[in-house]
């Protein structure tokens, strides 16, 4: 049997809470513009494509840093 | 050949496909229950990535996203965002479920459930499993249905709608039927590669022929229509209304029953985390999708769709000059959107009859497993002729169907959480916030309209969250353990 699964880290879950305010009231406000276009998107279109890439990547991390503590016990 | 008959060629070849694909994967599978409803709980990442992705993104990816971003602009990025949010739940909550799957043998959302909070009679159980099918039913007819438009409205006429519908259903069912899960885990992986290649070929094609590049077609909506490109949109959609409406699906996708069921076959832990850390990068398949619906602003200026859903099959079709081989594939690409999550309807749908509402009738408790399996194969056939026939005869009452029994499937997200982490869920608490957050949902969706427009199934989570805390603290508790946690360790 596998270990009992660990309850994320209080900074993973940070991460996670600010991607999710990232995309809603309030954090998206500062996005809501049109000008600069970035990859050729308007940015608040830009602004949602650069969080999923964002909230990729702190799974990633979160994943690594999971399987090192489970290699370390 | 007409270009017409060319289209329906190509997209008979795909059908065939994948028909041939599903049925094949029938020898993977060993004749057991918990091997046609969970695959054994073996399924790897490259499958599982597949199966998930697939059955999120539906129908609505190809008519209904496009359709926002036409009809109202930047608030269709509710539909990103709450797609990958969602991943953040299913990484908290999946690894126990699957777990205690695992020891326990459940195969179902409500057999966890009714586990962590024994009703009297599984009361519960019976619960949540007619609810969910009364859920599924309708979601599952959208996707036939836009199956059979998608057909109709690519080959001009040549498929009628009846039949469109007819040959994705039919080949859905055959191959969930033979295959079971590992039907559905090949024939997604070929379905979301198929889709994810066509939407970004059309995103992109279409914006290039049309406008010479993605960020020039913006530059001209931004001339012309320059509300759509931020909030509140065209017509102005508020903050509130936005951010409750993402929250609540997010936090609610969990509870579909078609999804939380997937986390029960996955090989380990360790494949679950790797599905969800690539999961987010599947949701950019919207991002063309939208770009279509962004350009159908542009190009539709003139003379206004009735049905916004229709402007992706408008522009590939009848704008765009794109060779009927192309639209052959797009057609594909857009049924492999529909197909795949009906598939998983069909198969949870038929799974949760069995196992959690068929087990209340006498003469169907405690099956052997063979007969169990057999059932829910006739299940299989049962739900998608019941689907294709409400296509058919496309009630208008189906849309309230569906949003009353998921707004109410949403509700059950408080008890879960509280059972796995919080040892002081109590289940007076548990239920009485179901009760109450299911009766604000329906209240606010069918009769008074929710406080600020927010998102009806987002106040009544609030309450049901709240009820459930304070019951649940007023009642004296002994436990050093959450529900879910006494279930591991049944002796201590």
């Amino acid at each position: 049997m596998n270990p009992t699964p660990k309850t994320p880290s209080k900074w993973i879950l940070a991460y996670f809470t600010i991607c999710a305010l990232a995309m809603i009231w309030p954090g998206a406000l500062i996005a809501n513009r049109i000008e600069p276009f970035v990859l050729g998107l308007p940015f608040f279109v830009f602004w949602y494509v650069a969080w999923v890439f964002a909230l990729f990547l702190g799974l990633l991390i979160a994943y690594q840093k999971d399987n090192k503590e489970a290699r370390d016990e | 050949m007409s270009d017409p008959l060319i289209i329906t060629s190509i997209t008979i070849a795909y059908l065939v496909i994948v028909l041939i694909v599903g049925l094949r994967a029938r020898q993977h599978q060993s004749s057991s229950l918990e091997s046609y409803v969970a695959g054994g709980r073996h399924m790897g990442l490259l499958v599982l990535f597949f199966i998930l992705g697939a059955e999120v993104f539906s129908a609505f990816a190809f008519l209904g996203a496009p359709g926002w971003a036409y009809s109202r602009g930047a608030p269709a990025l509710y539909i990103i965002a709450y797609l990958t949010l969602s991943v953040i739940v299913w990484w908290l909550i999946a690894p126990y479920i699957s777990r205690l799957g695992r020891l326990h043998g459940y195969l179902t959302q409500a057999e966890f459930l009714s586990a962590c909070y024994p009703t009297k009679k599984n009361f519960l159980g019976l619960f949540i499993g007619v609810i969910s099918v009364l859920a599924i039913i309708p979601y599952m007819t959208i996707q036939i249905a836009g199956a059979g438009l998608l057909f109709e409205a690519a080959t001009s006429g040549t498929i009628p709608f009846w039949l469109g519908s007819l040959l994705a259903c039919a080949v859905v069912t055959a191959y969930v039927y033979a295959s079971g899960l590992q039907g559905i885990g090949w024939t997604n992986l070929l379905q979301g590669i198929m889709m994810v290649a066509v939407a970004w070929f059309l995103g992109l094609a279409t914006a290039d022929q049309l406008f010479g590049g993605v960020s020039e077609m913006f530059r001209e909506l931004q001339r012309e229509a320059p509300e759509y490109l931020t909030m509140p949109g065209a017509n102005g959609m508020g903050w509130g209304a936005f951010s409750t409406a993402i929250l609540v699906s997010a936090l609610g996708c969990v509870m579909w029953p078609h999804i939380f069921m997937k986390f029960y076959s996955a090989k380990s832990e360790r494949t679950l985390k790797r599905v969800f850390v690539l999961y987010p990068l599947y949701s950019y398949l919207l991002v063309p999708l939208l770009i279509i619906g962004f350009a159908g602003v542009v190009l539709l200026a003139d003379s206004p769709l009735d049905s916004a859903d229709q402007v992706l099959l408008t522009i590939v079709v009848e704008i765009a000059d794109f060779p009927p081989w192309l639209v052959g594939l797009a057609l594909s690409g857009a049924l492999a959107a529909a197909m795949s999550t009906a598939a998983n309807l069909a198969h949870t749908a038929a799974t949760i009859l069995i196992r959690d509402v068929g087990q209340h009738l006498p003469s169907l408790k405690n099956l052997p497993d063979k007969k169990a399996l057999k059932l829910t194969q006739y299940g299989v056939v049962i739900v998608s002729l019941l689907a294709y026939f409400l296509a058919l005869a496309n009630p208008g009452s189906l849309v309230g169907l569906l949003l009353g029994a998921y707004g109410i499937v949403v509700q059950l997200l408080p008890m879960l959480l509280g059972a796995l982490f919080w040892r002081h869920a109590s289940k007076v608490g548990a239920l009485a916030g179901l009760v109450v957050g299911a009766a604000i949902t329906l209240l606010l969706e069918f009769g008074i309209s929710a406080p600020f427009g927010w998102h009806a199934g987002f106040c009544g989570l609030l309450i049901n969250a709240i009820v459930f805390i304070s019951i649940s603290v007023a009642v004296p508790s002994t436990s050093q353990l959450s529900p879910a946690q006494a279930l591991e360790r049944p002796n201590g």
